[in-house]
């Protein structure tokens, strides 16, 4: 067994060369792009997770409006409902104060009507009942009652004022007495001269007759009026009646 | 049969004698070189499956180098790497029908041991200096200085004779088998050849890289643990 020494340094050589053009042309950039493409991938990792952060922080952001917004909406909701309720209030005020006004104005025109009706009732009752009353005394009337009114009419004349009577007495002139029943000569003198003795001195005394007057006996002059009937007295009831509430 | 022992001369180039290893050698380096070369101008970061296997093997021979030498693989990728690669393809040319790989003749096998003895002494003077590396041979201690020596230069011949006699073990077997039973029959043998080739390929850088890291380790101690490898 034999080296040949000119082989063993032409692969020496061979092997060296061949390290070195591998290492520059093979193992080196195979090396660089492994490392290229580890710090590209944490490169990339690292903006993802820069990116992620960022997104992170945009969605805290947005959670961030998000309530706000939120926030604002319940601020607007609550004054809204706020003033609604207010406004609900003064309108439930302004309601109830228009519909006091319009209840008393009812009231009021209810009560006046009311009112008017009572008082048409009252007319129209006191006109019944004077026309019932008419009808009544038109059976009553005859000398006991022409001598009642004139009873009740001399009982008038002597209260009223002296000098009122004197004044009648003394124009002279004439009275008129209304009946409502024609009287016969001697019941007309026997009636002048109550009539005459009751105001003092001899008076000139007409007659008339006037049925309206139902029964009664009345006496008028130029500065003198006795109403002395139940015409007058229905009529002042009548008044009374209507005037009386 | 030509001998496995013996180196023959294809051609003479003036008084260098090119034998059959050489121009296998040669031919190995021209595949290797021009792949590399078309390979590194395709590079890309997103790698073509070729690329990816090509990856693959630089980030084994990575890790490989991280987890033998405890150190970051930058500066011995490349001689390890070759070593394996090319031992690798040079045991695998077996299977090209009329070439006996350059592993089986000892030129070839002393050449690499050769080199890893060289590449002991650059890596260990670049990690420590010459000093450091001198020093190296001094761990544990002075006594061991000749032994030491004498193991630098007894474990590069034994990586050499290692890989010679099991490639021409190997070819030798297969050449023998093929001239007394026939085609077919050597089959196996070259099958358990291909193990073996790369079973010594892987072998073969991990001793360099055991050697390597030893050196370079020794040459980096600190100077205050010298006095360690003083005589009592």
């Amino acid at each position: 067994m034999t080296i040949d020494w000119w082989t063993l340094g032409i692969q020496t050589i061979n092997v060296a060369i061949l390290v070195w053009l591998l290492g520059r042309f093979f193992w080196r950039p195979v090396a660089a792009m492994i490392e290229q493409r580890r710090n590209v991938a944490q490169t990339m990792l690292k903006e993802a997770e820069a990116g992620q952060n960022k997104a992170a922080a945009a969605l805290t952001d947005i959670e961030k409006t998000r309530a706000g917004f939120s926030a604002e909406r319940d601020a607007i909701l609550a004054a809204a409902r706020d003033e609604a309720a207010k406004a609900a209030t003064s309108r439930l005020a302004e309601e109830a104060t228009a519909a006091a006004g319009r209840e008393a104005a009812a009231r009021a025109a209810i009560a006046q009507d009311r009112a008017d009706a009572e008082k048409a009732w009252a007319r129209s009752a006191a006109s019944l009942a004077t026309d019932i009353a008419g009808r009544l005394a038109g059976r009553l009337d005859g000398t006991a009652v022409r001598a009642a009114f004139l009873d009740w009419l001399l009982q008038g004349i002597r209260a009223l004022p002296e000098t009122v009577r004197q004044a009648a007495a003394a124009e002279g002139a004439g009275l008129l007495a209304t009946t409502a029943t024609p009287l016969d000569p001697a019941e007309q003198d026997r009636c002048r001269a109550l009539i005459g003795e009751a105001f003092g001195s001899a008076v000139e005394i007409a007659f008339k007759v006037d049925p309206a007057l139902i029964a009664g006996f009345e006496l008028s002059g130029p500065h003198l009026e006795v109403a002395n009937s139940w015409r007058a007295d229905l009529a002042r009831i009548q008044k009374d009646l209507a005037h009386g509430d | 049969m030509t001998s496995p022992l013996s180196s023959v001369a294809l051609f003479h180039l003036g008084p260098v004698p090119i034998s059959e290893g050489v121009v296998a050698t040669w031919a190995i380096m021209l595949v290797l070189i021009l792949g590399g070369l078309l390979l590194g101008r395709r590079l890309s970061l997103v790698p073509s499956a070729l690329q990816a296997f090509l990856e693959l093997i630089v980030e084994a021979v990575d890790s490989q180098i991280r987890d033998t030498m405890r150190v970051e693989p930058g500066p011995y990728r490349a001689f390890i790497g070759t070593l394996f690669v090319f031992i690798f393809l040079a045991n695998w040319t077996t299977l090209v029908p009329g070439v006996e790989p350059p592993t089986a003749h000892l030129e070839t096998d002393a050449a690499l041991a050769l080199l890893v003895f060289l590449a002991v002494i650059w890596f260990g003077v670049r990690a420590g200096g010459a000093r450091g590396y001198l020093a190296s041979f001094a761990s544990p201690n002075l006594v061991m200085v000749p032994l030491n020596i004498v193991e630098s230069l007894t474990r590069s011949f034994s990586m050499m004779v290692r890989l010679f006699g099991n490639v021409m073990s190997g070819v030798f077997v297969a050449g023998i088998v093929l001239s007394l039973a026939g085609l077919l029959v050597p089959i196996p043998l070259m099958a358990l050849d291909l193990l073996t080739g790369a079973v010594q390929a892987y072998i073969f850088a991990v001793l360099a890289m055991v050697f390597i890291a030893g050196v370079v380790e020794d040459a980096k101690r600190p100077a205050d643990a010298a006095p360690e490898r003083k005589l009592p």
